[in-house]
């Protein structure tokens, strides 16, 4: 049984520098238990913008160290993928009542790859780290009406590192 | 007019003018949330909690005293001190739009003393950005927006939006009954049993 993880901007937003407890709780975890983070190109981009405001999240280096890694592009030509990404963008949209071509296609794309790497069996259970209630709540609504619905699984990702950290005091 | 209703008035302003200072002293703002987050609270108790000198404390309890947001609750000794709940409306000349000064937006103000996060959000958007900011960190936890929206519509980073929705994020938990979506690490079906061994 191959699992897939998949991690939006806040998890390593949340994780803060390697210095930082959170930062070292994850990665400990990540490596006890083999588990490699997949990042959403739009993601990648999203982490490692240069923006003079706030403080530069350190994903390449997670990156280098093995614990994470940016997704392959995505297959739109795959019908899956384009149901997806539209579901979950309608759905987003309309918890806010907004044209669904206002959302940004990162909120989707978490579930595309979910729903690509399901559908062609490189991956036979989910799990997606994100902070963004509305993308996994949309996710789970299209993915469940794909039949896909029980092997995804959402993590909020506060609740996870408060629990690991807590693991370890 | 009657006179009455002047005086009235003049209450409504001077309220808007305490909740001014507020929002413009993250100290004051910080003991404001502390002392509306214990419901009461002695000097001795502010001085411990919030890490203040005796006489800082002490002039910032006064302060708080004279701009009638927080009452003395027990005038025995020590005394008491409780922060008197703000729910102030601005209303726009035109009517169409409304914002609501609360508490929520105090305790946000007041933790620039400790977040850098929030600090840097306040240098570059103002208190009036931040306000906006807390909006959108409320609607998140509601599941109704996402970091991405929101950097969308304030023409911000992502990830700087994503920044300040985490900093915002006790405010709007401790101030708003929202629940918890999404699984925590004992929902996650991995045999994370080695925790304990290893540290």
């Amino acid at each position: 049984m191959s699992r897939l993880h998949i991690a939006d901007t806040g998890l390593f937003v949340a994780m803060g520098q390697p210095s930082n407890s959170r930062y070292q709780a994850v990665r400990r975890f990540a490596r006890r238990n083999d588990i490699i983070f997949v990042l959403p190109e739009r993601v990648y981009e999203e982490l490692t913008i240069d923006d003079p405001d706030v403080e530069e999240v350190p994903i390449d280096t997670g990156i280098g160290e093995g614990w994470a890694t940016v997704a392959a592009p995505l297959e739109f030509s795959e019908p899956i993928v384009s149901r997806t990404m539209d579901g979950v963008q309608r759905y987003i949209a309309n918890a806010d009542d907004r044209p669904a071509d206002e959302v940004e296609r990162a909120d989707a794309a978490l579930a595309a790859i979910a729903a690509q790497r399901l559908s062609t069996g490189t991956a036979t259970e989910v799990y997606v780290y994100t902070t963004d209630i509305a993308a996994s709540e949309g996710a789970e609504t299209v993915l469940g009406s794909e039949g896909s619905g029980d092997s995804v699984t959402f993590v909020n990702r506060f609740r996870f590192i408060e629990d690991l950290v807590a693991s370890r005091s | 007019m009657s006179r009455t209703s002047n005086r009235a008035d003049g209450d409504i302003v001077q309220d808007f003018l305490s909740v001014a200072d507020l929002l413009e002293d993250p100290q004051l703002a910080q003991l404001y949330a502390y002392l509306a987050r214990e419901e009461e609270a002695t000097v001795q108790n502010v001085m411990d909690d919030l890490e203040l000198a005796q006489g800082t404390a002490y002039n910032y309890v006064n302060r708080l005293v004279d701009a009638g947001v927080v009452d003395v609750t027990d005038d025995g000794q020590p005394r008491r001190y409780a922060a008197r709940p703000i729910d102030l409306t601005v209303t726009t000349a035109a009517g169409d739009r409304e914002y609501t000064i609360t508490p929520a937006l105090i305790d946000a103000v007041g933790r620039r003393e400790t977040d850098a996060d929030i600090d840097t959000y306040i240098d570059r958007h103002g208190v009036a950005g931040l306000a906006t900011a807390l909006t959108y960190a409320v609607a998140r936890e509601r599941g109704e927006v996402t970091h991405r929206l929101m950097a969308e519509d304030l023409d911000i980073s992502p990830l700087a939006a994503e920044m300040v929705l985490q900093a915002l994020r006790p405010v709007v938990h401790e101030h708003y009954d929202i629940e918890e979506a999404g699984a925590g690490l004992d929902e996650l079906d991995i045999d994370d049993g080695d925790a304990a061994d290893d540290a």
